[in-house]
């Protein structure tokens, strides 16, 4: 297994890696790599990435999904200036003077657009997506030789240890998700579960949704656990919608997820001295938990949340141990449910 | 000038802590230069040239940035903080900083967009709200690493980009402070006076001082000023463009300027093929607000590199208007050395 070096490491890789929305190739690469140490991994039509292990127990589905948010360019200005329109929630309010990399057919380094002193009117409004433009340095023939409508736009993130266990990089949304399924399959290995496991890194939970549909369409697991990301305690943010930072795994409750699968969790996560909260949600998750859940005849469905602040930002923080927690716990619920006693 | 741009930017230095960025320019002077500090920091270098001067001429660029200090710690561990400088609150959400003496990692939080209400959806938070978040669990484990009075800056790497572009924070004004290092490893024709000044960002305090010291004839400020020069930006309202070489000011909100110097940088940039440009708004100030009223008065030239995204962590500048300035103000030295 890997030390917890190794670990922040792999997520900070996981992290540096493209897959904006639809265009999840360069981390569905990087992630079949990890996943096919465990298992044989394919690729389907849409670009999820599945593995399978074999086992004579519960068939669980373990999905996490692969893409990060970003922006899509519409168009190249004969100017240099690129526009482009948001490819999951991108937060406006953090676009002026960014860094970006555009993923044309090499790498263009740009920066976002700023409304100057003189033209903001002292002004505190978030100006209109179609007000920024993306400033490339580029003479238009040159953008356009290298640019095209379609291509995806990364902010760019400065990747940082913090103190104690916290890191900060973009795109913790959703690899911390990626990293605790991974870090589960890890802990695994050297334990007896006879469960049949699915694992699902699926595509597109930022836009349309459309990945963890299709993906958990195609298997017949009986049980599902998602893996996402909340939203972390702080300022601003009410508690009831919340879990501090480094107080372990949130376990979902909601109309959509099983609930003894979450009562099970929290059983679990008791007897195993694994910190953890209670994650409440009254309608809908948010997350792919709901089209895994009622995918072909419907799945006993579970989500498991890894806390992080500043959401959709590219100075997203999390705590490492709150992805250790979240992996053993999925790690104790597979014992759980395939373990062998008494071998 | 490009490498020495670099280095210069590496370092930080908010108004009042220019320290670092001191140490760096007078490791690099040759031992022909002379040089003091004053009580304000400012650097004060002279260098003979071949010949006397008739008037005294001070080149001026200052050492400082805009950038944050920490004023509390919550009892979560978060830092409260104020900014030194003008920074607007659009380029802060959700950038990350370096904090302290050690300068150690940290980002400026902000509420998830998923969680805000429609309205606050339309708008920049309160400056007031933002906090830095250095990963600390407790006020005791924060005040570790930072103390209020610690400074922070931008965390922004320098790149150079698109066609002979450059980004970095801090360009305000080590490209300045470039310029005259480029100068000062020339052999220069008159004896001339270089004020690397301190606290710019917060008042201009450090020039008034070095400007009583000095006692020049004239001054020329070296500074890097707002280019609007963006899509959808138009005519005047681009104020000065990227690539159209040094930027002539004839009036800021602090300056009104001296209407032969600001003739005679046009007629030298025409006689000698180098590219100028006039600044196309009253905006924005510098130096040259206290230099031209120091003592008994001081003619003043403001010559300023274009620069996008002034004061945010990523402002951008074009090599070759460095070339164009640097050639430009030799000359606008050695006439104003003998005017």
């Amino acid at each position: 297994m890997r030390s917890t070096e190794e670990f922040k490491k792999l997520i900070f890789s996981l992290c540096d890696s493209n897959g904006v929305s639809g265009d999840e190739e360069e981390a569905a690469a990087v992630v079949s790599r990890e996943l096919s140490r465990f298992m044989p991994v394919k690729t389907d039509t849409l670009g999820n990435v599945t593995g399978e292990r074999g086992g004579c127990k519960t068939h669980i589905l373990l999905d996490a999904h692969l893409d990060r948010i970003g922006m899509i360019v519409t168009s190249v200005g004969d100017d240099g200036f690129i526009m482009a329109a948001p490819c999951g929630g991108v937060d406006r309010r953090v676009l002026p003077a960014a860094g970006v990399i555009i993923l044309g057919k090499e790498k263009v380094f740009g920066v976002v657009t700023s409304t100057p002193p003189h033209l903001s009117k002292g002004g505190k409004e978030v100006p209109d997506f179609d007000a920024f433009s993306v400033d490339t340095g580029l003479c238009g023939d040159k953008a356009k030789e290298l640019i095209s409508p379609g291509d995806r736009i990364l902010l760019k993130t400065n990747q940082r240890r913090l103190i104690g266990s916290r890191i900060s990089s973009a795109a913790l949304d959703n690899r911390a998700g990626v990293a605790a399924v991974l870090r589960c399959l890890e802990m695994l290995e050297d334990k007896k579960s006879d469960c049949k496991l699915t694992v699902l890194f699926s595509v597109q939970e930022e836009t349309t949704g459309g990945g963890a549909k299709t993906g958990s369409f195609s298997s017949d697991a009986a049980e599902s656990i998602t893996v996402d990301v909340s939203f972390a305690a702080s300022p601003g943010i009410p508690a009831e919608k919340s879990a501090p930072l480094g107080n372990g795994v949130m376990i979902g409750f909601a109309p959509s997820l099983c609930r003894e699968m979450s009562k099970e969790l929290v059983m679990l996560a008791e007897e195993n001295s694994i910190p953890y909260s209670r994650d409440v949600m009254g309608g809908g998750t948010g997350t792919n938990a709901e089209s895994v859940a009622f995918s072909k005849g419907g799945k006993r469905a579970a989500l498991l949340s890894i806390p992080i602040r500043n959401m959709h930002t590219p100075v997203e923080v999390c705590d490492v141990e709150d992805i250790e927690n979240t992996a053993r716990l999925m790690c104790a619920y597979i014992m759980k449910k395939g373990g062998v006693v008494n071998d | 000038m490009t490498d020495t741009l670099k280095e210069l930017c590496s370092l930080y230095g908010v108004s009042g802590r220019e320290d670092s960025v001191r140490e760096y320019i007078v490791s690099q002077l040759s031992p022909d230069c002379e040089y003091s500090v004053d009580n304000p920091g400012n650097l004060l270098v002279f260098k003979k040239g071949r010949k006397r001067p008739k008037n005294t001429v001070m080149l001026a660029a200052h050492m400082d940035e805009v950038g944050f200090i920490v004023t509390y710690v919550t009892d979560d561990g978060l830092l409260k903080f104020d900014n030194v400088g003008g920074i607007d609150v659009s380029v802060m959400t959700g950038r990350s900083v370096r904090v302290g003496e050690r300068l150690i990692p940290g980002v400026i939080g902000v509420k998830p967009v998923h969680l805000l209400k429609e309205e606050e959806k339309k708008e920049f938070p309160e400056r007031d709200s933002l906090y830095i978040d250095i990963g600390a669990k407790s006020r005791a484990e924060a005040e570790e690493f930072v103390l209020p009075g610690d400074c922070a800056y931008f965390d922004s790497d320098f790149v150079t980009f698109g066609d002979g572009l450059i980004k970095a924070r801090a360009l305000d004004d080590r490209a300045g402070c470039a310029l005259m290092l480029r100068m000062l490893a020339d052999e220069l024709e008159y004896d001339t006076w270089f004020a690397f000044t301190t606290q710019e960002e917060t008042g201009t305090g450090g020039a008034q001082a070095a400007a009583y010291t000095i006692d020049p004839a004239y001054a020329i400020v070296l500074e890097t000023t707002t280019a609007a020069d963006i899509a959808g930006v138009e005519g005047e309202k681009r104020v000065c463009e990227l690539g159209g070489g040094p930027v002539i000011s004839f009036m800021d909100k602090r300056t009104v300027y001296s209407r032969e110097l600001y003739g005679a940088a046009f007629e030298h940039a025409k006689a000698n093929g180098i590219k100028a440009q006039a600044k196309t708004q009253v905006a924005g100030g510098n130096d040259a607000g206290v230099i031209f009223k120091s003592r008994g008065g001081v003619s003043v030239l403001a010559v300023s590199l274009p620069c996008r995204y002034l004061h945010s962590p990523s402002c951008v500048i074009k090599e070759s208007d460095m070339q164009e300035t640097y050639r430009l103000v030799k000359l606008l030295a050695e006439d104003f050395s003998v005017r």
